[in-house]
């Protein structure tokens, strides 16, 4: 049955078109959006860590650039998903595809723990050195990135 | 066997790149790459991290010429962190994109989409120069460096896709 699913999706016309057609294109865009919100967060991140823009506030950083990673992201969900479309019955049994849904399940669960009970007390820390829960947030948001970016491409791989 | 060979009508001597990519792809750092089953990736994954750093962080500088993005920062010392990151990410790409190309010599020197990325690339780096050198003389961005700085995304862009193109594109 779960089989089917997949079958079904890769014949549904868009799977089609895009593997048959535009397979380079979705994923050039896919390229361009991730190495946007990959981008943006090691920034915060770095914020968090001490690592760079110190002479800004946590809160106007975030303010600022974070709007940018959550366009980037709807891009590349969406193209992430087109390119699913076009190889559903192969990218099930991908274990890097796999892998990398984790991290994003990981990545999403520490961003919630972040927003809602880290960032509470961001006024405490916003203009020096963030508090150590914002600074693990941080340091654990930047390994399973650098994890992301290694799974998206041993896709291909394997 | 030479690298080189001469047009027997012109008589020009050409370097031959298939002949060059035969001799790369036979010595031996390009063999010890070529024979493992995960330094290709590993090398393409620095390459594609570098790359998010230098796109974001051009983005993040064409976007202050513009006015938007991290406003707060005067546009000087953005322009100095940002060319300083850009710098130093180029080299990181450059020494990833060479060892590429020397486990896959066939895979790039004979593809036009190779050239068409490192001539955007140059381009690239003469828009930012003249960006980050010119943005240090102003408090306000000029219509000249926002015309620029667009460009320059452009071909940032450009040079995205055409990364990810040098694997669609035949070599010829």
């Amino acid at each position: 049955m779960q089989q089917s699913f997949f079958e079904w999706l890769q014949n549904t016309p868009i799977g089609v078109a895009v593997g048959e057609t535009w397979f380079p294109w979705v994923e050039s865009t896919h390229v361009l959006f991730t190495a946007v919100v990959a981008g943006t967060i090691l920034t915060v991140d770095a914020r968090l860590l001490g690592m760079g823009l110190r002479k800004l506030r946590v809160t106007y950083i975030a303010q600022r650039i974070l709007p940018l990673t959550w366009i980037a992201f709807a891009g590349a969900a969406l193209t992430g998903t087109l390119m699913f479309m076009a190889n559903a019955t192969s990218y099930i049994h991908n274990k890097p595809f796999l892998a990398k849904m984790v991290l994003l399940l990981l990545l999403g669960l520490n961003m919630l723990y972040f927003h809602l009970l880290t960032y509470r007390s961001v006024e405490q820390w916003d203009n020096g050195r963030p508090a150590a829960p914002a600074r693990a947030a941080g340091f654990i948001s930047t390994v399973l990135w650098l994890a992301v970016i290694a799974c998206g491409r041993w896709i291909g791989f394997v | 066997m030479g690298l080189s060979y001469t047009d027997t009508e012109t008589g020009n001597h050409y370097m031959d790149m298939h002949r060059f990519g035969d001799w790369l792809a036979a010595t031996g750092p390009s063999q010890a790459i070529q024979s493992s089953t995960w330094a290709i990736p590993t090398i393409q994954s620095v390459h594609i991290l570098a790359l998010a750093l230098v796109f974001t962080t051009a983005l993040l500088l064409s976007l202050r010429f513009a006015g938007l993005g991290l406003t707060a920062e005067p546009l000087g010392e953005l322009a100095t962190r940002s060319a300083r990151r850009i710098w130093l990410l180029l080299v990181v790409l450059a020494a990833t994109g060479a060892l590429l190309i020397t486990a896959e010599p066939g895979r790039t020197i004979t593809n036009p989409v190779f050239y068409a990325k490192m001539s955007m690339l140059a381009v690239v780096i003469v828009l930012t120069l003249w960006l980050t050198h010119s943005a240090r003389r102003v408090e306000r961005p000029t219509a000249a460096q926002l015309v620029v700085a667009a460009v320059a995304l452009l071909l940032w862009i450009g040079i995205i896709f055409a990364g990810r193109f040098i694997a669609y594109v035949e070599s010829y």
